[in-house]
């Protein structure tokens, strides 16, 4: 079995007649940090929801972990399971306290015994830095406390992969680090993590690959270094030069 | 977060204060104030005078002579024919069976609204035992007990057991049909919104009477069964219609976002409808899903049409006989209360639930 957590070879998606992704080809390594940028309606978001089926693509091949993503639900569900997804929104589940939206996934998809789920819980409440908040609602947290509970739920599924879909874009500006530093000690920890953001001191920082996209297509990947120093593509450059001119 | 609210009180006015303030703000508002005041001290007394001071209570000799020539109420015809407004033409010498069989389903109906019994492995057995147990007492034929038909049943009891097996009919059905009007697949998606549709295009009234009337002459004979099942079913089609839709409109009102996280934690689709998308949608739909109970309530009043002596019809029945005919209101008024006690606990029990399951959303 080959080192790739995630192979797209091929892959082309549309929303009716409007072509949203574009002949997407892309490798993913195990421990790989990728960070994915580009403009609005670029088709980034839409690629990483792709990978655990969040949206259906119509040509091309998704091999995630060995799995190939078919028609088949079992399948879909098995990859669901080993994909963890933080979305920009939070989308924690508002009826359940902090510790019950991390147990949950566990006890019914993983078979694990409530005490167990409850202990991992806990560890990975504390590895985000709020154990105290346990027992509140999501609603009584802030923005930045709510996106690492959702951090925490991802990872109480013990994923292979971690989808990051603009997870700081919806936190008040005082917020924003708190995330990206529970990020970067995941990066470190040789997780393998696909990053929709703009934020490029992250980026810089923690990215074996940074690609950008824009219009439905891959227009470069590259190193974080050879990127931010020398982009080969103009619409890369006159990206860049927009979000670092301020 | 209360101990960050801050302590100040507000001075507090005392009652003459707020009194003025209320009522005797101005010229036109004490007028209107005493108007007011005036009228409803006269309709209150006169109510009192008619309902208590002069009312007859009680008839020894089980005639209406008591009540000739009295200016208040006519209690008495309760005191004389509640048995037929409780338990309609249930046999006389059995109607024990009836009282217990009420009380079985109204103590599970209220255990049902208690917290602990909300899992599907404790409701279910907790109605199947109700049910039996309601049905033995109701129908006999075993343990010594005569046998007693459906025809026979009637007055509140009748009325409880349609009510609570039309709508422990009715709800399932109504998640279903919620559920697959939400169906990915049009032709399911489609069929189902039809159905739904039609169901609450028909008044119940023909409804009803198709089940009990019709449907004997359609249906081969083995699923025929008894009218009185029929007809509950009929009724929990209707009940399920109009839910359908309530429910449908909780689910539509949660963001996209959450159907997302669940599917993206490997969540599968009932594991998904069970923990995260009804829980929320009954939440957001609490206040039209008691609204709709409590008009199931007295929508039952209606399967009179088909023969059925509900408590409303056994009411008219107590009067009926020309002796209390002069009695109707003081039997309305008792039919009233009867219906008055179950929907209003209803709704308490409504904005109780709402308070209960408002924690943590803010």
């Amino acid at each position: 079995m080959s080192n790739a957590a995630v192979t797209i070879s091929g892959m082309n998606k549309y929303y009716g007649s409007f072509h949203a992704l574009k002949n997407i080809n892309l490798t993913v390594q195990k421990g790989e940090r990728i960070v994915i940028c580009g403009p609005s309606g670029s088709g980034k978001s839409t690629l990483i929801r792709c990978i655990n089926k969040l949206e259906e693509h119509q040509q091309g091949s998704i091999n995630v972990l060995g799995t190939e993503l078919d028609d088949n639900v079992g399948n879909i569900d098995q990859i669901r399971r080993e994909v963890g997804m933080v979305f920009q929104h939070f989308n924690l589940f508002p009826h359940l306290t902090v510790l019950e939206n991390c147990t949950l996934s566990p006890m019914l998809a993983r078979k694990m015994p409530q005490d167990e789920a409850e202990n991992m819980a806990m560890t990975y409440l504390e590895r985000v830095r709020i154990p105290e908040q346990a027992e509140k609602f999501p609603g009584e947290l802030s923005g930045g406390q709510q996106q690492r509970v959702a951090i925490a739920r991802a990872l109480c599924m013990k994923p292979e992969v971690l989808l990051f879909d603009e997870p700081t874009s919806a936190l008040d500006p005082e917020m924003i680090s708190e995330v990206l530093e529970v990020m970067v000690s995941l990066a470190k920890d040789g997780m393998t993590m696909l990053c929709v953001t703009h934020e490029m001191g992250f980026a810089r920082q923690v990215a074996d690959r940074v690609i950008f996209m824009d219009q439905g297509e891959i227009v470069e990947q590259a190193a974080p270094e050879e990127f931010f120093g020398a982009p080969k593509n103009e619409r890369t450059q006159n990206f860049l030069n927009q979000i670092l001119s301020h | 977060m209360t101990d960050q609210i801050a302590v100040f009180i507000p001075p507090h006015s005392n009652i003459a204060q707020r009194l003025r303030k209320r009522f005797f703000s101005s010229a036109m508002n004490s007028v209107i104030t005493i108007i007011v005041g005036l009228f409803l001290a006269w309709a209150v007394w006169n109510v009192f005078n008619w309902a208590i001071l002069n009312a007859v209570w009680a008839s020894p000799d089980g005639t209406s002579k008591v009540c000739h020539g009295i200016e208040g109420a006519c209690w008495a015809v309760i005191d004389v024919r509640w048995r037929l407004i409780i338990f309609g033409l249930f046999p006389f010498e059995e109607q024990w069976r009836s009282t217990f069989a009420c009380i079985v389903i109204v103590m599970v109906a209220i255990m049902s609204c208690v917290p602990f019994f909300w899992k599907p492995m404790r409701l279910g057995p907790l109605w199947v035992v109700g049910f039996a147990i309601f049905y033995t007492l109701m129908a006999g034929g075993v343990f010594g007990l005569s046998y007693v038909g459906p025809a026979d049943w009637g007055g509140l009891t009748l009325t409880v057991f349609v009510y609570a097996a039309g709508v422990l009919i009715g709800m399932p059905t109504a998640i279903a049909l919620a559920l697959l009007r939400r169906s990915e697949l049009p032709v399911i998606a489609k069929t189902t919104g039809a159905i739904i549709d039609a169901v609450r295009s028909l008044p119940l009234v023909s409804i009803l009477f198709t089940a009990a009337l019709i449907l004997p002459f359609v249906l081969p004979g083995f699923l025929v069964g008894d009218k009185i099942w029929r007809v509950i079913i009929g009724f929990a089609l209707f009940f399920a219609a109009y839910q359908a839709e309530i429910i449908r409109s909780g689910i539509q009102a949660l963001p996209s976002g959450q159907e997302e996280a669940a599917k993206a934690l490997g969540l599968t689709y009932w594991q998904r409808i069970n923990r995260i998308i009804l829980p929320q949608a009954f939440r957001n739909a609490l206040p039209p899903t008691i609204n709709q109970f409590v008009i199931t309530f007295k929508e039952t009043s209606l399967i009179v049409i088909i023969g059925f002596f509900e408590v409303l019809a056994s009411g008219n029945a107590a009067f009926g006989s020309g002796e209390w005919s002069h009695a109707w209101v003081e039997v309305y008024c008792f039919v009233a209360m009867i219906y008055f006690v179950f929907v209003f606990s209803l709704s308490r029990y409504g904005a109780y639930l709402e308070r209960h399951l408002r924690v943590g959303q803010h």
